[in-house]
């Protein structure tokens, strides 16, 4: 079968048509996901995220108003984001999370000193991106994780290009001050 | 200067801005370190792999809602219940069944010249005035509306998680 439009498809899940709403889902549940992980840091979280913000997406859809679906898919997650920030706050010591950070480097050329450098400087980003401020954390994730351009986060924080700017700058120059120490792996 | 480094990496300023960075690096040993560095976090971040989720977020069909005649009909009754409290009160308020026994206590008032008539169910002697007892049926309809409104509130709360755990595979 063709595939189906995305626009058609969003048309119909506004209608009530939940196949068509799952497959927006499944184009769109990884990005999701990852959002939700790197804001939280911990995957049982984050699949408690992602979960709601379809759901939430789902129930909402009608009030979608064209633009780009996929950022406003990412607005409602990092609604869903905030809302687990504040329950791992109220428990912080349930679902611990288990799943490392591994960064991708080319195996052939990393010596076996290197690889654990590696693993830990995917566990000090981890730590870094969790001390960020949650506005600065969002936009960076999106910008150099998921890669959206300026517009786009714009639109998922509902906030202006200057301030998108402005948190992009400041959250990429604390991670650096953050991960100094491992300054010689990366730069 | 040190704002637009951010921008000028992901290419987002205009020529003029772009040409007045690049020659002021160009003599600035402190900005071309920042850019260095800074371009160096965009790129370790681009090594950040999107990992795949270890399940589907699909949504499941809905159930079909259970029991929305009674929650229907509950919530009917707790609204007759509140409205009807609340013309009671106004009425009482405003001394439309009698005596205002919001003055007067819970007496229920009974005239002078018929004393011995007071027993519940007895024949209203000439002359004398029913009261009814709003009072305790104020209390009683209070704690109607109570339960009622409890039982809705419960049952509507029920339902949306129902209606959640149905959506979430």
């Amino acid at each position: 079968m063709w595939p189906m439009e995305e626009a058609e498809l969003i048309q119909r899940a506004k209608q009530g048509d939940l196949d068509c709403f799952n497959r927006l889902v499944e184009r769109y549940q990884r990005e999701v996901y990852n959002l939700c992980l790197r804001m939280l840091g911990n995957a049982p979280a984050a699949e408690d995220a992602t979960q709601d913000a379809f759901f939430s997406a789902f129930r909402g859809i009608g009030k979608f108003r064209g633009g780009s679906f996929r950022a406003w898919l990412f607005r409602i997650a990092a609604n869903a984001c905030r809302d687990q920030l504040r329950l791992l706050r109220r428990r912080p010591t349930t679902s611990l999370d288990t799943l490392p950070l591994e960064l991708e480097f080319d195996q052939r050329t990393l010596s076996p000193e290197d690889d654990a450098l590696r693993q830990e400087l995917g566990e000090e980003i981890k730590r870094a991106l969790a001390a960020l401020p949650p506005d600065q954390r969002l936009a960076v994730i999106l910008r150099d994780i998921e890669g959206l351009d300026y517009e786009e986060i714009a639109q998922a924080t509902g906030s202006s290009l200057g301030t998108v700017k402005s948190r992009i700058n400041r959250g990429r120059a604390r991670l650096r001050d953050h991960l100094g120490q491992y300054r010689e792996l990366f730069l | 200067m040190r704002g637009s480094l951010s921008p000028y990496i992901d290419g987002r300023l205009p020529s003029s801005e772009r040409q007045r960075i690049e020659s002021h690096i160009e003599g600035c040993e402190a900005c071309r370190r920042e850019l260095e560095s800074l371009r160096a976090m965009v790129n370790l971040l681009h090594r950040v792999p999107l990992v795949s989720p270890l399940r589907s977020f699909a949504l499941a069909e809905v159930a079909p809602q259970r029991r929305p005649a009674v929650f229907g009909a509950l919530r009917a009754a707790t609204a007759v219940a509140v409205l009807v409290l609340a013309f009671l009160f106004v009425g009482d308020a405003f001394h439309l069944f009698g005596a205002g026994l919001i003055e007067e206590g819970f007496g229920r008032q009974v005239s002078p010249i018929v004393e011995n008539v007071s027993d519940m169910g007895g024949a209203l002697a000439e002359g004398e005035e029913y009261i009814w007892p709003v009072l305790e049926i104020e209390l009683a309809l209070s704690g109607v509306v109570v339960i009622l409104g409890g039982a809705t509130v419960v049952l509507w709360h029920r339902r949306r998680k129902g209606g959640e755990k149905a959506l979430k595979s």
